[in-house]
């Protein structure tokens, strides 16, 4: 078995805020034509509400551009997708972010804000990262909504029907990831990191709610990637708010509009550096990525796929239409770390949404699962079992030799 | 290789209003809310809440009553239990019993049927009339 697999006993991942992936690591096309990004020759447009074709630019700025917060609930998020088109045979374009965005302020200029992107130079961290390690060129929300239905993706393989930001239960015999290792036999253990308790977790109706023990701070979850001390599976939520604590004044670094995305820059350099310099790293993969798009532009339509086992009412959609979960939502931003990832890795050939967190994660560390929903039965696994089930062509873990290259990152005034 | 990034310089403001998803966390907390006992309520009205900052205050304060609530929880469950006993602790309360039969104190007599006598009462203590 390749090292990298037979020494992995640790899964990080730490999920970000509402940004696509052309907005975020677009630009890198013109670094690797490999990666699906987005370059000025390319002929994707949006019309505006003038009717004129506007292209993506490469004017995102940190903070102050994206107010108000795009809409990224269902209804808007199937506008974007299929251009505004209803009705049977209508064809999933991407032509609709501008046109939804203008709905908010009816402002055509203002509008137009939702086609900017960031140059490589503006997200030193991210597109280092992805450059230097394997990045998803096709790794989707799993849904074309919000946040608490995509976020359930990752903790339950489903959103059991939901589409939309409510509390939603728990249906039998479906379980959290963190429930499955911890009751297994023998047992594996999981940790769910808020970064503190006036952030706490998106997931309070039923994990926090029930099973406070799963629960750490971030700084516990910095301790223990120091000590050695990690759970086999970690789940890093970042800051959800601006807050006053304890210890003084904390900004928001989701990097969900408007919050800073070099306050979430720092902060997945932080989590990348500690993990890096932390007894478990030859023992460890980082997989960083984005919940949800956030309403912001991305060129590639996201595919259908099988049914879920659970839908949508006709009415929670908002679109008169039940959903049956058979489409994926928008592309964003994913990138596995580890030193026995060889830099400049593209992973093209397979698509990936939230569901493939639970189902990498269930066959890495328990093997064959029962009770699992028709999405994550279905999802593609970022790591290969290593138990001889794995389709080691498609190891991401496949150096021979653990690197001693990777980055370093440092912040500077 | 060592990257450089910026210290970040973005604006800090716990007044901004809170977004949709601030708004559904603190709706999904005061769920939460209504299953605690009444002494772990925060006695904060959630539908008031406007900004990122008051959000926050709300999330802590639940989030710690939802913790405290059941570390109680598992604490009382602790008390209630019955102790086991650790072998040498039952080796100890053997090696008393069998010291106690030893010693020359008095166990209760058997009855005999009869009542007991009554004790006379004594005036010790009280005031002589």
């Amino acid at each position: 078995m390749p090292p990298g697999l037979d020494q992995l006993q640790h899964i990080v991942v730490l999920m970000m805020e509402n940004r696509s992936f052309d907005h975020m690591l677009g630009s890198l096309k013109a670094v690797n034509p490999a990666i699906d990004g987005y370059l000025a020759s390319d002929p994707f447009t949006n019309p505006d509400n003038n009717g004129n074709a506007v292209k993506p630019q490469a004017l995102a700025e940190f903070q102050g551009q994206l107010d108000p917060d795009p809409d990224h609930h269902f209804p808007a998020v199937d506008i974007q997708i299929f251009g505004g088109a209803t009705g049977a045979g209508r064809v999933a374009n991407m032509q609709g972010f501008v046109s939804s965005y203008f709905h908010q302020r009816e402002d055509v200029n203002h509008s137009q804000k939702i086609l900017y992107y960031f140059r490589q130079s503006d997200l030193p961290v991210l597109t280092t990262l992805a450059l230097q390690f394997a990045v998803f060129n096709r790794w989707f929300a799993s849904i074309p909504g919000p946040t608490i239905c995509n976020r359930a993706f990752a903790h339950y393989g489903t959103s059991f029907g939901r589409v939309d930001m409510n509390p939603f239960d728990i249906i039998a015999p479906i379980k959290s990831i963190y429930t499955r290792l911890i009751n297994a036999s023998p047992a594996r253990s999981a940790k769910v990191y808020y970064y503190d308790t006036s952030s706490s977790s998106m997931e309070v109706a039923n994990l926090l709610q029930n099973q406070t023990e799963q629960f750490g701070t971030y700084p516990q979850f910095l301790s223990d990637c120091d000590k050695g001390l990690l759970p086999q599976y970690s789940f890093v939520e970042p800051n959800f708010s601006d807050h006053d604590s304890d210890d003084g004044e904390e900004v928001a670094n989701d990097q969900h509009p408007d919050h800073d995305v070099q306050a979430g820059e720092a902060l997945i350099a932080e989590v990348y550096t500690h993990l890096k310099h932390s007894p478990l790293w030859p023992n460890t993969a980082l997989l960083i990525v984005y919940d949800e798009h956030g309403g912001i532009f991305d060129h590639v339509v996201p595919p259908s796929c099988p049914k879920d086992s659970f839908q949508s009412s006709q009415i929670d959609p908002g679109t008169n239409q039940p959903f049956q979960f058979d489409r994926l939502g928008v592309r964003v931003p994913a990138i596995l770390v580890s030193p026995w990832v060889k830099a400049g890795t593209v992973v093209s050939d397979r698509v990936f949404d939230h569901a493939s967190i639970p189902a990498t994660i269930t066959k890495f560390f328990l093997g064959s699962y029962p009770n699992v929903s028709q999405r994550e039965q279905n999802a593609a696994v970022f790591i290969e079992p290593n138990n001889g089930s794995g389709n080691m062509a498609n190891n991401l873990l496949s150096l021979d030799v653990m690197r001693n290259d990777c980055p370093d990152f440092q912040m500077t005034e | 290789m060592i990257v450089t990034f910026p210290k970040p310089k973005g604006v800090r403001d716990p007044n901004r209003p809170a977004g949709s998803l601030l708004l559904a966390q603190v709706q999904h907390l005061a769920e939460a809310e209504k299953g605690l006992p009444p002494r772990y309520q925060s006695g904060i009205f959630s539908h008031a809440i406007q900004t990122e900052g008051e959000a926050a205050h709300y999330i802590r304060a639940v989030t710690e009553n939802i913790h405290a609530a059941h570390d109680d929880a598992a604490a009382a469950r602790v008390r209630r239990a019955p102790r086991r006993r650790r072998v040498i602790e039952i080796a100890a309360v053997a090696d008393q019993a069998a010291e106690n039969r030893f010693r020359k104190k008095p166990g209760p007599k058997k009855s005999t049927g009869k009542q007991p006598a009554k004790k006379k009462k004594t005036t010790r203590g009280k005031p002589k009339s």
